[in-house]
């Protein structure tokens, strides 16, 4: 009874989701659209920093300075400035981001053996792009000013750094796994609550009930349903991570598929539990858009936990979202097996569990 | 032997709220019964409904369903009930025959097995077999809603208001159709906001505040009407109402179709000629028109509050 009980309603949903003009083409656009535009336009990368310089120095070693740093590829020249008000001024108008003074006579203090300083300004209001271009800068006038001490002689002692799993501190690599997260959130979790939110509306969800269909096999059949289709929205945005930002290029798929099944599972019982608790569409897309804020603003998703305060890293532990994110990151970036990921998969299918325990617990009581 | 037994059947919503059904004693709905609850809105009908629905548990009493209890057999109940809701549930998404269909698998049936209960219904909705069920008209979804209910034979029929919004004519149409059940054996519980369809029942339960008031057959309940009911009528038919509330003489007054009905107090010494002269004279209407009437199902209904 209960498996061809299965196949009748799963038929059903089916034809209600084909039916819908709406729901097939939000689950292909969905992940396609945010695989492929997010990344684009929340890209955090620095380039083409303007730089305004003030050249008081007019010398061969002034200008070999401003040479490293247009050979360095992150910035663009945009003004040549004779005075540091008129160029703190292009600052002020936007026209630039950072302002370099070179000050003068400053060939010939180093060749004196004298400490130089050269001043850089740069305009915070964009604050990854300032700051991040002013350390690209600092770098490059230190590594300028330790070539100038190695012609001296003596071999200066060089920092490299080095970032591993992300060697060009590409965001986009930061930003698509958390975009894979973000689809199996909207599609695992929404659709079904969603789903069975409009059945308490058209009260379908009654005649159901006063049916010989058990409970269990309704809850089921969705699901079931939503999962495949959870499932399906989530290839095709690993499709799109590798093929495009090849992502997982080493491997790594089967611990991606594990982690998202079980974090699916753990969707779709949170998507039970808002729908028991709701009663009609609007409470429960705005009870799940709290939710899913919090999973998404506080579990490391799009800013990373350790530069969080203290507190909320403590509240981003009872996240699942945090372990996920966790499992895709080092997977997609470091290459690691379930053997280095124990802890977070552990932990992932232990908020599978209970919050699809709670769902049913709660499920019984609202009758 | 009687089809359902109702037992000190009680459920409220709510600490400290008045209970919804509060049925103090035994109510029993013999086989093949058509059984009709009238009463005003909030009276706990549709509460009553779910509860034999086995929607909702009772609070405390119980009540049973050819003989299987609503609250241990649920699930035994579920195979051999119909239940049509207060408001359109099916799949407003799926066609009419794919609502059909569902509810048919639902039940471990197909179609054509019970097409003989439904053919006389579903005739009507052929030539939209393919139509979205949300684009039916307000009859054309009645007709759906009941086929479904009905498409696993049910011996208990529950009706829930289900000529609210449906024109004249589906309306006639659904009434023919529910004689017909009955004539199959069928027990029907159908509660109704209008009196013509309360006359069509073998007995009606009046309900109030939870409560069965009175239980009987029409006529019975017609008969045992023994106030003294007076029609009135003249050129001023919302002073009149004013003025008649405000005779001492009168004890309920309130509109019925073209006239006014007022029921006397049961020490009033006056008559129909009584009333008619005090209102020509101290009242100044025209025209009046004032007799004597036997009550109606309505009246009785009217006047349920007062007993």
């Amino acid at each position: 009874m209960s498996s061809s009980s299965l196949g009748y309603l799963l038929l059903k949903e089916t034809r209600q989701f084909v039916r819908n003009p709406f729901m097939p083409v939000v689950l292909i656009l969905l992940p396609v659209l945010l695989m492929l535009l997010v990344p684009l336009a929340a890209n955090m990368e620095v380039r083409d920093v303007r730089i305004s310089i003030v050249d008081r120095d007019r010398s061969g070693m002034s200008m070999e300075l401003i040479d490293r740093i247009s050979r360095s590829g992150y910035f663009v020249f945009s003004s040549y400035e004779d005075t540091y008000r008129s160029a703190m001024d292009q600052l002020g108008k936007g026209n630039a981001d950072i302002v370099l003074e070179i000050p003068r006579g400053m060939e010939k203090a180093v060749v004196r053996g004298e400490e130089v300083e050269i001043y850089i300004a740069a305009n915070a209001v964009n604050s990854t792009k300032g700051s991040i271009g002013g350390g690209y800068l600092s770098s490059i006038v230190s590594d300028f000013s330790a070539g100038l001490r190695g012609e001296d002689g003596a071999v200066p002692l060089k920092i490299v750094p080095q970032y591993r799993y992300n060697p060009h501190l590409e965001y986009k690599l930061f930003m698509v796994p958390a975009l894979m997260i973000v689809v199996i959130i909207l599609i695992g979790g929404f659709f079904p609550a969603l789903s069975i939110v409009t059945e308490k509306e058209n009260g379908t969800i009654e005649q159901i009930n006063v049916s010989p269909v058990r409970k269990r096999d309704f809850i089921l059949s969705k699901v079931i349903f939503y999962g495949i289709l959870g499932i399906f929205a989530f290839t095709v945005s690993i499709l799109i991570a590798h093929f495009v930002y090849g992502l997982a290029s080493n491997g790594g798929l089967l611990e991606i598929y594990v982690s998202a099944m079980i974090f699916l599972v753990f969707m779709s019982g949170f998507g039970l539990m808002i729908s028991n608790y709701s009663d009609t569409l609007l409470q429960s897309v705005f009870l799940m858009l709290f939710f899913v804020l919090i999973f998404m603003l506080m579990s490391g998703i799009f800013t990373p936990v350790s530069s969080m305060e203290t507190w909320s890293q403590y509240v981003s532990a009872i996240l699942p979202t945090r372990y996920f994110v966790d499992i895709l990151r080092s997977v997609c970036l470091k290459g690691s097996h379930f053997s280095d990921l124990t802890f977070d998969f552990i932990m992932l299918s232990v908020f599978a569990v209970v919050i699809n325990v709670a769902a049913v617990i709660t499920y019984r009581k609202q009758n | 032997m009687d089809s359902i037994v109702i037992h000190n059947l009680r459920k409220s919503y709510g600490k400290g709220r008045l209970p919804a059904v509060d049925l103090a004693g035994e109510y029993r709905i013999g086989k093949g019964e058509m059984f009709g609850i009238i009463g005003p809105d909030g009276a706990g009908k549709t509460t009553l409904f779910r509860m034999l629905a086995t929607l909702v548990s009772p609070e405390s009493g119980k009540a049973e369903i050819e003989g299987l209890d609503i609250v241990k057999d649920y699930r035994k109940i579920r195979t051999i009930l119909g239940y049509m809701p207060d408001r359109f549930s099916l799949y407003p998404d799926l066609s009419v025959k794919e609502n059909l269909e569902f509810f048919a698998s639902v039940f471990g049936q197909s179609i054509d097995r019970n097409s003989s209960l439904i053919e006389n219904i579903y005739c009507r909705l052929r030539p939209f077999e393919n139509r979205m069920a949300g684009k039916l008209s307000g009859g054309m979804k009645q007709k759906l809603a009941l086929c479904c209910s009905l498409i696993h034979s049910p011996s208990v029929l529950f009706l829930d208001e289900p000529t609210t919004g449906v024109d004249p004519s589906s309306r006639r149409e659904l009434w023919e159709n529910l004689a017909h059940l009955k004539a199959n054996g069928m027990t029907i519980v159908v509660s109704t906001a209008y009196m013509d369809e309360a006359d069509r029942c073998d007995r009606v339960a009046m309900m109030k505040e939870g409560k069965f008031l009175a239980v009987d057959s029409p006529r019975a309940i017609v008969s045992k009407f023994d106030r003294k009911l007076i029609s009135v009528r003249s050129d001023e038919m919302f002073r009149l109402l004013n003025d008649l509330r405000s005779m001492d003489v009168v004890e309920k007054c309130y509109t019925f179709g073209d006239s006014h009905h007022m029921v006397l107090k049961p020490d009033a010494r006056t008559d129909a000629g009584g009333i008619a002269s005090v209102l020509e004279q101290d009242f100044g209407h025209r025209n009046v028109s004032v007799s004597e009437i036997s009550a109606t199902l309505e009246d009785c209904y009217m006047n349920l509050e007062d007993k």
